[in-house]
């Protein structure tokens, strides 16, 4: 009889540890975050944000999308163009972790590409890239890869391929900060935005549409950002290099003027949707010069971190 | 010994059935969300658990979004809580969308918000009443302006 007490008392401390497991899993994420990140509003330049780590860790994913970017060019009926990407011979030149976290970052920006543009003969040959990489750093259980592979080989419903990286990448940034190691969740982030900024590079040169010349001038918000977020981990030396790099970009984003006009939002309800649509207009200012500077500038910075 | 086997087999039906219930809950409800968000691509979802209170207690994601893209952000409520979750999409201090019109009393599965501006904005989630609550909240993109 006291053994069977002894074992029911051991099942319910066992079941109440899960429970307190549990709920520390959903603990209320958010401090009053809003009070860390001051967003310039109708003003004439840009200042560089102030950015806390509580804010870094929850914005990380969102700086730069790769989905977002490719969107944005195919919007413009810009046709699709595989030297724009990354060859996946050069992973091997990646050594460190820093290094395997920034190239993930930059082969995950080709992917978004590949998928927006439904080029699923290259995915294969990203994907297992992407997992190699994502493997030495440890996080390669995050990145579905036997999922991916069929969804490409099969040409299988092409919106699951997107859906299923970006949740691969959101997974592997939550893994990241859960185990400490934010820095490299930056470092994959600042990958996605040199490819992406690079992809927009290209297409620029070859593409007038006044959009293009916005999106490669409005980087400038995207940089500050990005490298605010990435100052976190300034003390680490490769990080302090890569800021190094970056700041050279910024220089010349620093020429780059950013205004904005305030207005209130509209809202429209059709067939059930609920559209809110923002009135606010920003105006990006640079002359032609600073344009192909910016141009250059991007290039310059994506084949030097490729080590080309 | 049938019963002390007996009593281990609870227990680990016990520890196996919670800890499912908890992996599900907030993955399904991510399921559910991509599933009430269409046709627009999945960028990120954010998880939203909250005790009752009053005033109502929030939870805050900071988001940066890009010109020229229509958003679409989708709220999904756990059946398992009372709280009906609501968001407000902040610039600064200044609210330019939300998934509830107090006017009308409307609930809105999702919204979509066309941005003219890049920058960094705010996802405030709440739920009616100061209920408790679980909830997923899911930010995709319909497409490019």
């Amino acid at each position: 009889m006291r053994k069977l007490h002894f074992i029911y008392f051991l099942s319910l401390l066992t079941i109440t540890t899960q429970v307190f497991t549990a709920c520390n899993s959903c603990k209320k994420q958010g401090v009053d975050i809003t009070q860390d990140l001051y967003v310039p509003d109708s003003v004439i330049e840009v200042a560089p944000p102030q950015v806390s780590k509580a804010v870094t860790e929850q914005m990380m994913q969102n700086i730069s999308s790769p989905v977002e970017t490719a969107a944005l060019i195919k919007g413009l009926k810009v046709p699709f163009n595989k030297s724009f990407l990354a060859n996946t011979k050069q992973a091997e030149k990646f050594n460190t972790n820093f290094e395997k976290a920034f190239a993930l970052g930059l082969y995950g920006c080709d992917l978004g590409y590949l998928n927006m543009y439904e080029k699923t003969s290259f995915v294969v040959d990203y994907i297992s890239t992407i997992k190699r990489l994502a493997d030495d750093i440890q996080v390669g259980q995050f990145f579905d890869f036997n999922t991916l592979k069929r969804l490409a080989t099969n040409n299988e419903n092409l919106d699951s391929l997107i859906l299923i990286s970006q949740q691969s990448f959101n997974r592997i940034d939550a893994y990241l900060a859960e185990t400490n190691r934010s820095m490299l969740s930056a470092v994959i982030v600042a990958g996605v935005w040199v490819e992406g900024a690079y992809i927009s590079s290209r297409v620029a040169q070859i593409n007038n549409h006044p959009k293009m010349r916005e999106t490669i001038g409005e980087q400038k918000t995207i940089l500050n950002y990005l490298i605010a977020l990435l100052k976190v981990y300034e003390n680490d030396p490769s990080m302090a290099n890569l800021i190094d790099r970056l700041n050279k970009i910024k220089k010349i984003y620093d020429e780059v003027k950013i205004t904005y006009e305030i207005g209130e939002p509209e809202m429209i309800e059709e067939n059930g949707v609920l559209t809110f649509k923002q009135t606010d207009k920003q105006i990006v200012e640079m002359n032609d010069e600073l344009y192909q500077e910016l141009i250059a500038g991007i290039q310059e910075l994506r084949f030097d971190l490729l080590k080309l | 010994m049938k019963k002390i086997l007996l009593s281990l087999l609870v227990a680990l039906i016990g520890i196996t059935h919670f800890n499912k219930v908890k992996a599900q809950s907030e993955e399904e409800l991510v399921q559910i969300c991509t599933m009430v968000a269409g046709e627009a691509e999945y960028l990120k979802d954010f998880r939203i658990k909250l005790d009752a209170g009053d005033p109502p207690p929030v939870q805050r994601f900071p988001v940066l979004l890009k010109k020229d893209i229509k958003y679409r952000f989708t709220v999904c409520n756990s059946k398992d809580f009372e709280g009906k979750v609501i968001l407000q999409l902040f610039d600064n201090n200044r609210q330019l969308a939300t998934t509830y019109i107090v006017a009308t009393g409307k609930d809105y599965p999702y919204i979509d918000w066309v941005c003219t501006k890049t920058g960094a904005y705010h996802l405030v989630y709440s739920f009616r009443d100061g209920k408790a609550g679980l909830a997923v909240g899911l930010l995709s993109m319909v497409g490019t302006m």
